[in-house]
């Protein structure tokens, strides 16, 4: 097992500097989620931490080793694409071995290896067969199983998931779970799906504009976000962000920081009333029924829409008037400059 | 009628269109392949395609008459060993270009391409101060070396380049991750996933190397150096007229391994001319 050290990583292609200066520790074993906005810089950090991207300036270490000049192959890294990347002209067996036969291993460890690997990810019966014949999921098993022959001491994964369908993903997910308390290695993967980075990681690292905004596991980064990006980044649907005098009609009599900006408050954590009670007025303007829960659209005063999970009971009719109220536990506070208070 | 007869009719009558349409390119072919069996006489008697008699002879004096075995060997081993040259050199210098990242590629391409556009008869003149200064006059080095430096491999070039500039990226990386140099990638990754490019630029090679005139013309005067196009011509009388019959029947051999290739690989020449936008 080996842990990752990343200290002021910088990134530059011509004159765009897209990595800023990235300080960041990963433990042994641990599963670390890069999470952000497209163009972020995610997947050039991860390409960089393979190898397949020149580090412009900062240094990087896997294990106690600096990683900077050395060849994408020998820093014990590997890595499932979004692709697949499967060499379409080998069979699976091949596509699997290959790397090991570059390294020239003995044919009997190789077959060893592969029939071990293969045997994990329920791929023995599809050996023979080339990737063109086979399914989506099928192809990320033997890309992940690519990555596991090797005996990497760290995985990298760049957005796998993405190419496929809900269920599938939702399958191969909870595999990569599984994959990681078997081997109980290092892991990295880059995803802009949430409900990925919340399910899989350990700890989760947010970017935005090739800075990280905040480090943490899951539930701190939902129960305390750093600041108005994680906190509407981080959540499905995303907080609704108001201005601070809000916060006393949302709670009345809670106490508001000093410094306090606006208030922030997670669509689950809204309870709707009639417009009778007390509570932060407003109208419904949309209420999209899911199955599990209603969606509701709520209009202010100040013309600004707020979103609320409900159970769908009661009478939410399009136009009825409303109350807003929260505890005032739920409630999250921002400075002017958007950082997190208290 | 039912929709499977109906889907018989049209069949046929498209077959019977094309066959009537195709008359038109094959019987030049034919007729070659008949009066290379016919007397001169019988050539410019009354015009059929069956020859009266058949004479065989003429198939042997093309061997007599000038060292054909010779010239058609040659012009097979220039033609492969200019195929062979263009493959490796193309797409070595089209991988380069799809994928290496270098000051001034762009301004390279652009030189590359222009070469294209200058008419092979402007540089011959050059090229022949060239070759005579090397000391290869009647050599077959100007026929391997012009065509697979000259703008034919310029275009093999740009082929490769294209056909590796659409090949995914990620597929790179992962031979890099596997522990491939740049050339262990262009050769174990990039080569096996080109099989089409490489095949449209051996087969339009070969094509060119076998069907080169102006060069053999300008650079070849020993009649045991000459190639299969400059001996076709050479297959005259004494007053330099053509000798029909023997240059027919020497034309008739020239096009048999052109037509087992094309029998062969029907379809990759097909595509490989689309590749290309070259005719045959």
């Amino acid at each position: 097992m080996t842990g990752l050290a990343l200290k002021s990583l910088k990134k530059r292609f011509g004159s765009t500097e897209v990595i800023r200066g990235v300080d960041l520790t990963i433990d042994d074993g641990e599963f670390v989620v890069f999470v952000g906005p497209s163009g972020c810089g995610k997947s050039t950090l991860l390409r960089m931490i393979a190898g397949l991207e020149d580090i412009t300036s900062g240094e990087l270490f896997i294990g106690d080793r600096l990683m900077n000049d050395v060849q994408a192959a020998k820093r014990g890294v590997a890595m499932v694409f979004q692709s697949y990347a499967l060499y379409p002209h080998l069979t699976v067996r091949d596509n699997m071995g290959f790397g090991l036969k570059v390294r020239k291993v003995p044919l009997a460890e190789r077959e060893k290896r592969v029939a071990e690997a293969a045997a994990t990810l329920k791929l023995d019966a599809l050996l023979h067969r080339y990737p063109r014949e086979l399914s989506g999921g099928q192809r990320q098993r033997v890309a992940i199983g690519r990555a596991i022959v090797g005996n990497p001491d760290v995985f990298l994964f760049d957005e796998p998931l993405s190419n496929l369908d809900a269920e599938l993903r939702v399958h191969m997910r909870s595999e990569i779970a599984a994959l990681h308390n078997r081997l109980d290695t290092t892991m990295i993967y880059v995803t802009h799906d949430q409900i990925e980075a919340m399910t899989l990681a350990d700890k989760i690292v947010v970017l935005r504009d090739g800075l990280i905004e905040q480090v943490g596991s899951p539930r701190e980064l939902y129960e305390r976000p750093g600041n108005v990006f994680v906190a509407q980044f981080i959540g499905s649907p995303r907080m609704n962000i108001l201005p601070v005098e809000a916060a006393r009609q949302l709670s009345a009599g809670t106490a508001v920081p000093a410094n306090a900006g606006r208030v922030g408050v997670r669509p689950e954590h809204l309870a709707l009333s009639p417009a009778l009670t007390a509570g932060l007025r407003g109208k419904i303007t949309l209420s999209e029924y899911t199955g599990a829960v209603t969606l509701t659209h709520v209009e202010t005063a100040g013309g600004q829409t707020l979103l609320v999970v409900n159970d769908g009971n009661g009478d939410h009719r399009i136009g009825a008037e409303i109350a807003l109220t929260a505890e005032g536990n739920t409630l999250h506070y921002f400075d002017e400059h958007a950082k997190r208070v208290g | 009628m039912t929709r499977r007869q109906t889907n018989i009719l049209y069949r046929t009558c498209w077959t019977i269109a094309l066959l009537i349409a195709a008359i038109p390119f094959i019987f030049p072919f034919l007729w070659m392949v008949s009066a290379g069996f016919k007397s001169v006489t019988e050539i410019f008697g009354a015009p059929t395609l069956i020859p009266r008699v058949w004479r065989w002879q003429n198939f042997v004096e093309v061997f007599t008459y000038q060292p054909f075995a010779r010239q058609y060997f040659n012009s097979l081993y220039i033609a492969l060993a200019v195929t062979a040259l263009t493959l490796v050199i193309s797409s070595l210098a089209g991988y380069a270009l799809a994928r290496m990242r270098f000051a001034g590629a762009g301004l390279l391409m652009l030189f590359l391409v222009s070469a294209l556009m200058v008419p092979e008869e402007v540089t011959i003149i050059p090229n022949f101060f060239l070759i005579k200064w090397m000391g290869l006059m009647d050599t077959h080095w100007p026929l391997i070396l012009l065509p697979t430096f000259g703008p034919h491999g310029v275009m093999a070039t740009f082929l490769m380049r294209q056909y590796f500039l659409a090949l995914p990226k990620e597929l790179e990386d992962a031979g890099k991750m596997d522990g491939l140099s740049r050339l262990g990638v262009w050769w174990r990754i990039a080569l096996p996933m080109s099989r089409p490019a490489l095949a449209a630029v051996a087969i339009i090679t070969f094509l060119f190397s076998w069907n080169l005139f102006l060069e053999p013309l300008i650079f070849l005067s020993s009649l045991d150096m000459f190639t299969l196009p400059l001996a076709l011509s050479n297959f005259t009388d004494t007053y330099g007229l053509p000798l029909w019959n023997l240059q027919l029947a020497a034309t008739t051999l020239a096009v048999v391994p052109i037509l087992i290739v094309y029998l062969i690989a029907q379809r990759q020449i097909m595509e490989s001319f689309a590749l290309s936008g070259v005719k045959g």
